[in-house]
């Protein structure tokens, strides 16, 4: 036996012949190819229990109800609920792609930070929570130690009313400093509306499904103007087969918007214009004799003098003049405003996430009191606040008393802006001119000043005379790359926070979200980061804060609604509540004690009233005639009293008013007047919102870039609308870089033509050019707000955004 | 030209000796080192005992006439249809729900109070029936609506009293009591094989061809 | 012999879209990227590389200001039921219309990445992943991901399903309520379900009793390249000519237009 040649090969015959008849070739082949199909860095989704919890959507003010899937504690899904009375069931594309906002670890503080490379490196080192109280706590105890508490400033961009917006405003008076300020939004002009027109300070409540022609001036009913969740459901419901013709709305606004284009009449108006169209519609009504007689002649004051002004200026060829549309045109859509059955007219441009002008929003709301539309099924309701529980009053040390003393740096109150509560430009402008740094500490609460506010950049320059500013986001904001310290909030789908009165909604609403995950990360809840900072300061301050946690507090708040005894906390989603509440006028509580309200609510529930007088004048008014007043004597009492101190003319002019003293105080049409040779910038920019965009206070979901159109971005430039005309007139191309420039400075875009774009304007999207966040946002198109040069909105001192002049620059 | 017959025949001999040798060494190459080398063992966190637990009198709580009713007593479904899969700790300690003492006298159950329940911990199972990702398998279809026996898919698991030693082909990464069990790749039981065809075959076999379009059970 | 293959034998389910409710707010892309793992890469302008399943289209009427008006095309796969395009092209059979439910499915694990179904499809619904799904360590963007649907890998073409994972999830329900049977609504996909406007409709063609078979009938109904003979179990729904027009492509003078519109 030996091992040759011969033998070998006879060996390995014999053990490929035995090979064959044992699993190896085959199962190898078989396994080799099931290797082919292995993606182990592909990852795989756990699989267990699927639940469902129910919360609200507290992104924006709209509050729709929201029901999230999750695989055990894991969420994999945002859906609308169809037990929720704002939305059936739909929500907008940002709530839908809310997850991606709390998993991205890259967008999140996941702890507290303090800054250690340059502003805007973004570039921060871990330290903990008691770290940073400690920090924050010592700075401001050192500016209160030193007399100068006024040096501490807030910016707040959370919700109108809200609990946490009482808490930070508290925190600040607490500290003693006046400078407690809100970013600008469209509840401001509302709330102005309301309180100089007919003396309440209920939000703006439209009862839109059960009106039969709704004139928007500007208002994107579906580009996610109030609650986008109901609006759009209403035009889905207002478009059923069985629906054509009976509901027509009508789209003011200069852009072929996917209001204008899907509503059932588009009037282009020049932007900055629509009051004049409105007063142009009411000279018709008036003239014709269209007005309800009954309650203008009733229950309204100043009507004579306000007629008087409208017939001998407004008529429509002169509205036609102002408003670049026609005479006829706007002397049809009077007629057929004032002869339907249910008409209303909105006010408040794009999403209504900013401020809109007072005068105009007055010419239209008196559309709304022309038609007697105030109150009237279809109209505008008139409501008194939320009876929200209220907190006890804050104990003051001699630092604090003295520090609220002082003048705020950005003048609201002051007889020149009577009627503001808070001006960020005016603010902006104060800190950034200041040779001594006017603030010390700016702490900046749920928003991105730097990115929203439409002041051309003035917020993140006057940042640079801002020692140190801490910010208590959720995210890496643009806000929050400039900030010394960061105190992160959780996320909104990991707390427990409130929907107050959802943007619009016709009926008292209330509704608590619920943490839908534990908080993933090291972070904390704002309420609870104000309480444990004031306990921290002790004194006074501790005094003022006496909760042991935010939860506390909000069941104090709700202790109100209770107290009420007027709402209910179970919705079925069957009969919807504008339905309902036609037929009622009060409810009786479906909840026995306090315990069960707030245990209902707690668990992604609701406290709402359906029930509304519908109907009633008398009562509703409180002002001081108890009338709604087109002369608004709360108006004349402020104009005079500046008038008093000032020149007439010098004085109306301090307060951005060009027309006379006589019209001043009702509404009428202001021109925008700029400061510029309209040779060196003869463009307008006006920007726009669209509703797969977020432009508020938090980054697009990224699910949301697969939504925009590559004429609106492209890789790394957001596109401008101009139309084809203007553009060969200008020498443009499709695609085409240009710079726009304003006096503000320019940002860079390319060129999109759109037959839809008003000739003469240049239409920039909101919500691209961010600087924070992370590779899905950042640094994606441009931010029109970094050149707005805006004039201040006459009276309310709001920042004119929505025209700047421009021109247009090749690269 | 006269060359010896013998040694021609030794060397044919003896050349079948070698194949010989080299097919049984193939063989056992085939048959044992292989299916040794292919598959990796790891141990199961710790023992359990299915036939005790399945046992209606040794164990109070189990319920069911049938051995499928009394397996799905924990390995049950949720609400909304879908398997529950391998119990978690809350169904243990639906019985076993006093840290400080066992319900039987093991040592092993003793060290699954201590380890597990004490700690509330979830004990790391290791899944010898898990399909890859691809794969979409509707339990409830098949033991609710198609009236399956656990059995025809699990075999006697349900019937061991020590749970074997998980094993993973080290090449795909499956479970080999998905393929591999038998290792000739021979099918006497419904149960020795779980692969697509097999799928497929009983579906056919009991007249649900459409059950084999390929949605029906890919996601 | 050419198997001839009518409509669905069980099931044919199936889809209309109204386009005077759509108001193209995207919510439909959104939910079907969220409830089916899309995968989204930091630049989605692309659109040759973006992946979607639901695609919004933005139309024109191609008049000058002030007449310009925008509408906007919702497309999800459209299920064809005849000579389904993908399906005849497929070298690996990994593509296959199912006649017991109407669903042309894609099976990512056998797909080879040839993309002659992405070129055989008149209306673009297939799209290739170029890339692995974008999910970078230690962003954990992957703890959202559904178990229900398998993410992809790169190399394969993937398309809407009709959601037909959640025909699964309502069949276990069923089962679990000893029901064989689903009631209209308990099998609608995830635009469905999310769209705010409640534009989309789904359920059984088959089924005369369902809503979307009464919509699929309505005078305004067309689906998109219908000429072609693919038989799309996508309907659209728009009382504007102009948008009917842009369904397919018409010589001149061939488009019927619907003059009256009637009211109410």
């Amino acid at each position: 036996m030996e091992l040759n040649r011969r033998n070998f090969i006879s060996l390995m015959v014999g053990g490929v012949a035995g090979l064959h008849i044992t699993p190896l070739p085959w199962k190898l082949t078989d396994d080799i190819a099931i290797w082919t199909q292995n993606w182990p860095w592909v990852p795989v989704p756990p699989v267990g229990a699927f639940n469902k919890v129910k919360s609200v959507c507290t992104l924006c003010p709209g509050g729709c109800g929201i029901e999230v899937r999750r695989v055990d504690e894991r969420a994999v899904k945002i859906e609308g609920r169809t037990d929720f009375p704002v939305n059936p069931g739909g929500i907008c594309p940002v709530g839908m792609g809310g997850l991606q906002l709390l998993y991205n670890e890259d967008i999140r503080f996941t702890r507290p930070m303090k800054r250690v490379g340059p502003r805007g490196s973004g570039q921060f080192a871990d330290i903990s929570w008691k770290e940073a109280l400690g920090l924050l706590g010592e700075r401001l105890s050192g500016l209160r130690k030193a007399g100068t508490p006024e040096a501490i400033a807030a910016i707040d961009g959370n919700p109108c009313r809200s609990t946490i917006s009482t808490l930070i405003e508290r925190l600040l008076k607490a500290l003693g400093s006046p400078n407690y300020l809100r970013t600008p939004s469209v509840e401001d002009t509302y709330s102005l509306v309301n309180l100089i027109m007919q003396g309440t300070e209920g939000p703006m409540a439209y009862d839109i499904e059960n009106s039969d022609f709704i004139l928007s001036f500007g208002s994107g009913l579906i580009d996610g103007w109030g609650s986008p969740g109901r609006m759009i459901n209403a035009w889905g419901m207002w478009r059923e087969p069985e629906m054509r013709g009976k509901v027509k709305v009508v789209q003011v606004e200069p852009r072929a918007s996917n209001t204008a284009s899907k509503a059932d009449q588009w009037i282009p108006v020049l932007p900055g214009t629509e009051a004049a169209l409105a007063l142009g519609m009411a000279h018709v009504i008036i003239k014709e004799g269209l007005y309800n007689r009954e309650f203008v002649n009733g229950f309204t004051s100043g009507f004579g003098e306000w007629s008087s002004l409208v017939m001998k200026q407004y008529s429509p060829t002169q509205s036609a003049k102002i408003t670049g549309c026609q005479a006829d045109e706007i002397t049809a859509l009077a007629r057929a405003f004032a002869k339907s059955k249910a008409p209303v007219a909105l006010c408040g441009r794009g999403k209504g996430t900013l401020n809109g002008s007072l005068y105009e929003f007055m010419c239209i709301q008196s559309l709304n009191a022309l038609t007697g539309g105030l109150n009237r099924i279809g109209g505008v309701l008139v409501h008194e606040p939320l009876p929200l529980g209220p907190l006890p009053e804050v104990t003051f040390d001699e630092v604090s008393r003295a520090g609220i003393q002082k003048a705020r740096l950005d003048q609201a109150g002051t007889p020149r802006f009577p009627y503001a509560q808070s001006l960020t430009s005016l603010f902006s402008k104060a800190v950034f001119e200041g040779k001594e740094p006017a603030v010390d500490t700016l702490l900046v609460f749920g928003g991105n000043p730097v990115h929203t506010l439409p002041d051309g950049g003035l917020f993140r320059k006057a940042l640079r005379n801002i020692p140190f500013v801490v910010s208590f986001s959720a995210f890496r904001d643009d806000t929050a790359m400039f900030a010394d310290l960061i105190l992160p909030d959780h996320s909104y789908l990991e707390k427990m926070d409130e929907s107050i009165w959802p943007a619009g909604i016709q009926y008292p609403l209330y509704a608590l979200s619920r943490p839908v995950v534990k908080p993933l990360y090291d972070t904390q809840h704002c309420g609870d980061t104000i309480l444990h900072l004031a306990k921290q300061m002790g004194g006074s301050i501790a005094a003022s804060f006496p909760w042991k946690g935010y939860e506390e507090i909000l069941k104090q708040r709700v202790k109100g609604l209770f107290d009420s005894a007027k709402g209910l906390v179970t919705y079925k989603g069957t009969n919807p509540v504008w339905k309902t509440m036609q037929k009622t006028q009060e409810v009786t509580p479906d909840y026995k004690s306090f315990d069960e309200m707030w245990n209902k609510l707690k668990s992604g529930g609701l406290w709402f009233r359906p029930a509304h007088s519908y109907g009633r004048w008398d009562t509703i008014f409180k002002t001081a005639t108890g009338k709604f007043e087109f002369l608004s004597s709360r108006l004349q009492l402020a104009v005079q009293s500046y008038l008093r101190q000032n020149q007439a003319d010098i004085a109306l002019a301090g307060m951005g008013i060009g027309a006379g003293a006589d019209a001043a105080c009702l509404p009428h049409y202001e021109e925008v007047k700029q400061a510029f040779n309209a040779k060196d910038y003869p463009l307008t920019m006006v920007p726009y919102e669209i509703i797969n965009i977020a432009s508020g206070w938090i980054a697009s979901p990224p699910h949301l870039n697969k939504t925009i159109f590559d004429d609106q971005l492209l890789k790394e430039d957001s596109f401008a609308e101009i139309n084809p005309k203007t553009a060969s007139q200008l020498g443009l191309k499709e695609g085409d870089l240009v710079f726009i420039e304003s006096p503000a400075g320019r940002i860079q875009v390319r060129i999109n033509l759109f037959d839809g774009a008003m000739p003469g304007a240049v239409f920039v999207p909101l919500g691209f050019g961010h600087i924070g966040y992370d590779e899905f946002t950042k640094g994606k198109g441009a931010n029109p707000n970094y050149i707005i040069s805006p004039q201040m909105d006459p009276l309310s001192g709001q920042p004119v955004w929505w025209k700047t002049p421009v021109k247009i620059i090749k690269v | 030209m006269e060359k010896p017959i013998k040694p021609s025949l030794r060397a044919w001999l003896e050349g079948g000796g070698f194949f010989v040798a080299g097919f049984i060494g193939a063989l056992v190459v085939g048959w044992v080192i292989f299916p040794m080398v292919l598959y990796s063992k790891q141990p199961q966190p710790m023992n359990f005992n299915h036939a005790l637990h399945l046992n209606p009198e040794k164990v109070d709580g189990i319920q069911g006439d049938t051995e499928t009713e009394r397996c799905l007593y924990c390995h049950g479904f949720y609400d909304d249809g879908t398997f529950k899969g391998i119990p978690r700790l809350a169904a243990c300690t639906e019985c076993h729900d006093d840290p400080e003492s066992p319900l039987g006298k093991t040592l092993e159950e003793k060290a699954f109070m201590e380890e597990y329940v004490a700690k509330n911990k979830e004990i790391q199972w290791l899944s010898y029936y898990k399909q890859p990702d691809c794969v979409y398998f509707s339990h409830i279809a098949h033991v609710k609506n198609g009236k399956l026996d656990c059995r025809v898919c699990h075999g006697d698991h349900g019937k061991t009293s020590v749970i074997p030693d998980y094993e993973a082909n080290r090449l795909t990464g499956y479970s080999r009591n998905i393929w591999g069990k038998r290792i000739s790749g021979l099918k006497t039981n419904t149960w020795d094989r779980m692969k697509m065809d097999d799928c497929a075959e009983c579906h056919s076999q009991k007249g649900h061809e459409e059950n084999n379009a390929c949605f029906v059970c890919h996601k | 012999m050419e198997k001839k293959h009518g409509p669905a034998k069980g099931n044919s389910y199936g889809m209309v879209i109204d386009l005077d409710k759509c108001t193209g707010c995207g919510t439909c892309m959104v939910a079907c990227s969220a409830e089916n793992n899309l995968a989204v890469r930091p630049d989605e302008s692309d659109k040759q590389r973006s992946i979607t399943w639901m695609r919004l289209y933005k139309v024109t009427n191609g008049k000058e200001f002030p007449h310009a008006e925008v509408s906007y095309f919702p497309r999800p796969c459209m299920h064809c039921d005849h000579h389904t395009p993908c399906v005849s092209v497929c070298p690996a059979t990994a593509t296959e219309t199912d006649y017991h439910t109407g669903i042309v499915s894609q099976i990512y694990t056998r797909c080879i990445g040839c993309r002659y179904c992405m070129a055989a499809c008149p209306y673009h619904a297939r799209t290739f992943n170029w890339w692995d799904g974008y999910f970078p360590k230690g962003k954990g963007l992957e703890r959202y991901l559904s178990p229900e649907v398998s993410p992809r890998m790169r190399g394969v073409v993937e398309k809407c399903t009709f959601c037909h994972h959640r025909l699964m999830r309502a069949k276990t329900q069923a089962y679990a309520e000893e029901r064989k049977e689903l009631e209209e609504g308990e099998y609608i996909t995830a635009c469905t379900e999310a769209c705010p406007a409640q534009a989309i409709t789904f359920g059984d063609l088959n089924n005369p009793e369902h809503k979307v078979t009464r919509l699929a009938k309505s005078p305004y109904a067309f689906r998109l390249l219908e000429r072609l003979g693919t038989e799309p179990k996508v309907y659209y729904i728009s009382t504007k000519d102009w948008v009917r027009k842009l369904g397919d492509n018409y010589l001149p003078g061939e488009f019927k237009p619907i003059s009256t519109v009637k009211a109410g």
